[in-house]
């Protein structure tokens, strides 16, 4: 919880500087941009574990489509809703939760749209934290992971498996694992649509 | 297409890294290259004219719909 904080102390003091400042820091933003998607590149190449994905078995390796489809399809409802272009209600769903991937990906081609997918997306993983105890009451704790998106690996996984218990654990980890895997290719590839 | 550039060369570090056994713990240097990417994304909003309202209600839109999607899919497909 402590970094969600700096995350948004991070953004807010960024968005007042910007507004009040507009300073030049040239291309610094996508330099970090690069940086940060290597070091998770890394990251990923560096914890990849076959022998995880076999353990649980179809079921998690079904879910995480389902969420993304899911999640794509709401994205695009809500782009409808509010009468923007589609393109940036698919790539702000298919973001699934991963904000600090989604925003700046999206901001490279429109700040504003860049700024939506990054709170949307942080939204989700508060509201992930906030509702997956309450949701396990009437839906089942393996399918109720789906609300967490790509954040099921890291930063909601506690939560999940504190409430939904720890055989739920491994599933909402692969689900996590899977969706971080495809998330990076898809939003750039549906912008570039 | 950069983005792809970078994110393999990343995996691909990552797995020889993995393989040679000299796996090391990216979570700090991730974390500061996160909130550095985030006070310059705040930055670039920052120099835009929108109302932060606009802004809050429409992402709230996204972050509810988007679960949404995924919840109904997974209750009515499993």
């Amino acid at each position: 919880m402590r970094f969600l904080y700096l995350v948004l102390a991070s953004l807010t003091i960024g968005t007042l500087v910007g507004h009040f400042f507009s300073p030049d820091f040239g291309n610094a933003y996508e330099l970090m941009l690069y940086v940060l998607i290597f070091m998770i590149g890394m990251d990923l190449g560096m914890n990849f574990n076959a022998e995880e994905l076999r353990k649980v078995g179809r079921k998690a390796l079904v879910l995480p489509f389902l969420t993304l489809t899911g999640s794509i399809l709401g994205g695009l409802l809500a782009s409808l809703i509010l009468g923007i272009e589609p393109r940036w209600g698919l790539a702000i769903g298919a973001g699934c939760g991963w904000y600090s991937l989604t925003g700046p990906i999206i901001a490279q081609y429109s700040a504003v749209y860049g700024a939506v997918g990054f709170l949307g997306n942080l939204m989700r993983e508060i509201l992930t934290i906030m509702f997956y105890p309450i949701a396990i009451r009437k839906i089942d704790p393996e399918k109720a992971v789906v609300i967490g998106g790509a954040t099921t690996m890291d930063t909601t996984l506690p939560i999940i498996t504190k409430f939904g218990g720890r055989e739920v654990a491994l599933v909402a980890f692969v689900h996590g694992f899977i969706l971080t895997a495809v998330v990076p290719f898809l939003v750039p590839l549906i912008l570039s649509l | 297409m950069n983005i792809f550039i970078a994110l393999t060369a990343g995996l691909l570090l990552g797995y020889v890294l993995k393989r040679l056994n000299m796996r090391s713990n990216l979570e700090i240097p991730i974390s500061v290259a996160l909130l550095a990417m985030i006070f310059f994304l705040g930055v670039k909003t920052g120099e835009v004219q929108v109302s932060g309202l606009w802004l809050l209600g429409v992402s709230a839109l996204f972050a509810v719909l988007t679960i949404a999607g995924s919840l109904l899919l997974a209750e009515v497909v499993r």
